[in-house]
């Protein structure tokens, strides 16, 4: 079995074929059982986000799964197959397992970094657990991928520093004063940037914004437009606000197309008087609107546009850094993942090696019967017990090597030599289904009754392999 | 035994400036872990020699510090606990392990004289310890505050901005802790003028009681304190000094507490010495 990943995203489709091809939350329960269906069992997660539709699924058949999935998606969405090709992309085994650990980390974001992806990505695998279409890979591939997701975030500064300028006004904002909620804003200047600067900080639930124009009709208008956002808005004349309102406001954002400074530094100290509550002034006009001579004022914080734009230019830069050893982190956990995934396909030959030991001692047990018959119980309980442990601890270190070997090919090499030196039974069932040169009908023919039970039985509890969980009960037995 | 308490404030120390340093809240969480361990051996500690010598051991510098780190530990692990803030324990705890040197090199507390033996001293030794904990951490607040005051003003915005909490959290945090403060040192600056005055009564025969007054070098550095902050209280009311001014004062009055403890009660208290 070998995970296949197919998606569009930002990375290779427009909005408005990503909109097409998005599962709402709505949809998702149907979308996940018609997979399920289409795919005749098996395991599908549905991650579907405004940036991404991608479909992560664990198939026998990379090549059927790949054009069963894309038409599937065509056929769901209604969209022609040829339409949406161009823009797919397909992602085997252990590309799968890399792009959704970037995708986890932020990495594959349109803004690199962002939050909100991991909670996306977790609630996608939660709709897939609830609609029974995860086992045993998927559900350890999922959580690999949560943690990749928090291990980047706190090892890294990939979400952090702000990226824009009216969000790095707001994040000083927070530095200066703590929480935004109740704080004074005054707008001088009624334009857009106004509009937009403010809005973040509203966003950040300040307390009373007022907004001052030279053209009072302009202010009024950005403060019915800004009131409709909820909070409190009013448009104040010009001459207030420098006189008064500058004395009381705690964040100033300038933005006029006025010529010469309106905020001067003599004007602020009068106003200002006794005051010693900071002040955070954001001139975001060119040409500028604060007196640079204003920042000189023990209680001022001013920052004009390029001062923000620095911060902003610095913040992507260290990003850019941060992404290298994002990059590094996801590279190491893709191994974890997939050394896990090896050993999983060794299980077989690990459980099939103990079989045939656990045998070749009962067998000795019998044959021995007549003598061990004298013994008193105690004694002979003994024998059982010591001839057991003595095939468990021949057992550790095979076993242990087995399943630390992480190159798929060593893998196999082992456990071929394995199977020849003891003569162990063939194959796993993987080993059957690696195997594409089977006449179709038989194929089928095996993989049917297998499918039937996993579909009654509740997701990854009746799984047809011998799984890990197999060989930690045989191993963890009373000694 | 005495060493342990030691051991794991600079064990703290390093677990906190990992944390502060990596912004790791795994190596934060075991910082704190390592400073409560090491509050938890500080507790033990005193306990022992409480029992050893049937009193607080209170008695002579040595055995203040002691109760002085003890407080200030115990003080920071509640802020931290109240706050939700570990960013100052990387100034706190290397401070615990480095006072508490004294108390260790100093052996075992003294015997208590029997002028001593009065409630009065616990209480007149106990708050003007908590007094000097909570400027300790009023200092480290009104350092950090200007830390980042400095960034901020020169748009220069690096290590300390993406680790400290806000400007308003350390003025405010600050404002709190010298106000505690304050309260404490008014009380064990009065109970040990009043103790005194009984005191004398109580042990006519000693010198050191005799020539208690209000210029002995201790007294006056304490009272200078009291001064200090007190303006310190005043100041962030009255209009005109900013928060940077009042978080350098805090600094400047703990600097007195320090020098207070160490040179002064060490080499020239004459009377105010026991």
């Amino acid at each position: 079995m070998a995970l296949l990943l197919l998606g569009v995203s930002h990375h290779t489709a427009p909005v408005e074929l990503r909109e097409r091809v998005a599962f709402t939350p709505a949809v998702l329960p149907r979308a996940l059982a018609g997979l399920k269906a289409r795919l005749g069992g098996g395991e599908a997660v549905i991650l579907s986000t405004c940036n991404r539709a991608e479909i992560y699924t664990l198939a026998a058949d990379g090549e059927a799964a790949r054009h069963d999935v894309a038409s599937f998606l065509s056929e769901f969405h209604q969209l022609p197959l040829d339409r949406l090709e161009p823009h797919l992309y397909v992602r085997p085994d252990t590309e799968a397992v890399r792009h959704l650990f970037r995708v986890a980390a932020g990495l594959d974001s349109l803004i690199v970094g962002e939050p909100q992806i991991l909670g996306q990505v977790k609630d996608a695998f939660a709709e897939a657990t609830s609609a029974g279409t995860t086992g045993a890979t998927l559900n350890k591939l999922f959580p690999h991928a949560f943690a990749v997701g928090k291990r980047v975030r706190t090892e890294t500064g990939l979400g952090e520093g702000a990226v824009s300028v009216s969000y790095a006004a707001v994040s000083l904002a927070r530095k200066i004063f703590g929480k935004l909620a109740g704080l004074n804003i005054l707008l001088l200047g009624a334009g857009e940037m106004s509009k937009i600067t403010a809005q973040h900080l509203m966003g950040a639930e300040a307390g009373y914004v007022a907004i001052a124009s030279r053209t009072f009709a302009n202010a009024e208008a950005l403060a019915a437009e800004l009131r409709s956002g909820g909070g409190t808005v009013e448009a104040v004349p010009w001459d207030t606000a420098l006189a008064d309102l500058l004395a009381r406001a705690d964040i100033v954002i300038t933005a006029t197309g006025s010529t010469t400074p309106v905020v001067t530094r003599a004007g602020v100290e009068r106003a200002f008087g006794q005051r010693k509550s900071p002040i955070f002034i954001i001139d975001i006009a060119v040409p500028r609107d604060v007196e640079p001579a204003v920042g000189d004022i023990e209680q001022v914080f001013l920052y004009n546009i390029d001062d923000l734009q620095t911060i902003v230019a610095e913040n992507v830069a260290r990003r850019a850094q941060q992404v290298v050893v994002a990059e590094d982190i996801v590279g190491e956990e893709v191994g974890r993942f997939l050394a896990w995934l090896r050993s999983r396909e060794t299980v077989p030959t690990v459980v099939a090696l103990r079989q045939r030991f656990d045998a070749i001692r009962r067998a000795e047990l019998e044959r021995l019967e007549p003598k061990l018959a004298t013994l008193t119980p105690e004694a002979r309980q003994r024998v059982e017990e010591i001839t057991r442990l003595i095939v468990e601890k021949l057992l550790i270190v095979p076993t242990e090597q087995l399943k630390s070997v992480s190159e798929q090919q060593m893998a196999a090499a082992y456990t071929e030599a394995l199977r020849q030196l003891f003569g162990l039974a063939d194959p796993s069932p993987a080993a059957r289904v690696a195997r594409p040169a089977a006449p179709p009908s038989e194929t089928v023919a095996a993989a049917a009754p297998a499918r039937e039970h996993q579909g009654q039985a509740p997701a990854g509890a009746a799984h047809p392999e011998p799984t890990e969980g197999d060989l930690e009960s045989s191993r963890s037995r009373p000694a | 035994m005495t060493a342990l308490p030691i051991l794991f404030y600079l064990l703290a120390g390093v677990a906190y400036a990992v944390a502060f340093v990596r912004r790791s809240s795994v190596a934060g969480r075991r910082a704190t872990a390592l400073m409560a361990v090491g509050v938890l051996a500080h507790t033990f500690m005193i306990g022992m020699q409480t029992m050893a010598v049937g009193h607080l051991p209170l008695v002579g510098t040595s055995g203040a510090v002691s109760a002085f780190v003890w407080l200030l530990g115990i003080t920071y692990l509640y802020t931290e606990y109240a706050t939700e803030e570990r960013a100052m324990g990387v100034f706190i705890a290397p401070l615990c392990g480095a006072l508490q040197w004294l108390p260790f090199a100093s052996g075992a507390p003294a015997a208590r004289p029997r002028v001593l033996e009065s409630p009065l001293f616990t209480v007149h030794v106990g708050s003007l310890m908590v007094a000097y904990a909570a400027f300790a951490l009023a200092a480290v607040l009104g350092i950090t505050y200007v830390l980042l005051f400095k960034e901020i003003k020169a748009k220069h915005l690096g290590f300390f901005y993406d680790r400290l909490p806000s400007l308003h959290v350390l003025d405010a945090m600050n404002a709190r802790a010298v106000k505690i403060g304050w309260v404490f040192l008014t009380i064990g600056l009065v109970v040990g003028g009043y103790w005194v005055g009984t005191a004398r009564q109580v042990a006519p025969e000693d010198a050191r009681l005799q020539a208690m007054s209000f210029v002995d070098p201790k007294v006056v550095a304490t009272i200078l304190c009291w001064a200090i902050y007190s303006f310190h209280l005043y100041v962030r009311r009255a209009p005109g000094w900013s928060g940077r001014r009042s978080a350098w004062l805090s600094a400047a009055g703990f600097a007195v507490v320090l020098l207070n403890f160490l040179p002064v009660a060490y080499f020239f208290s004459r009377s105010h010495n026991f």
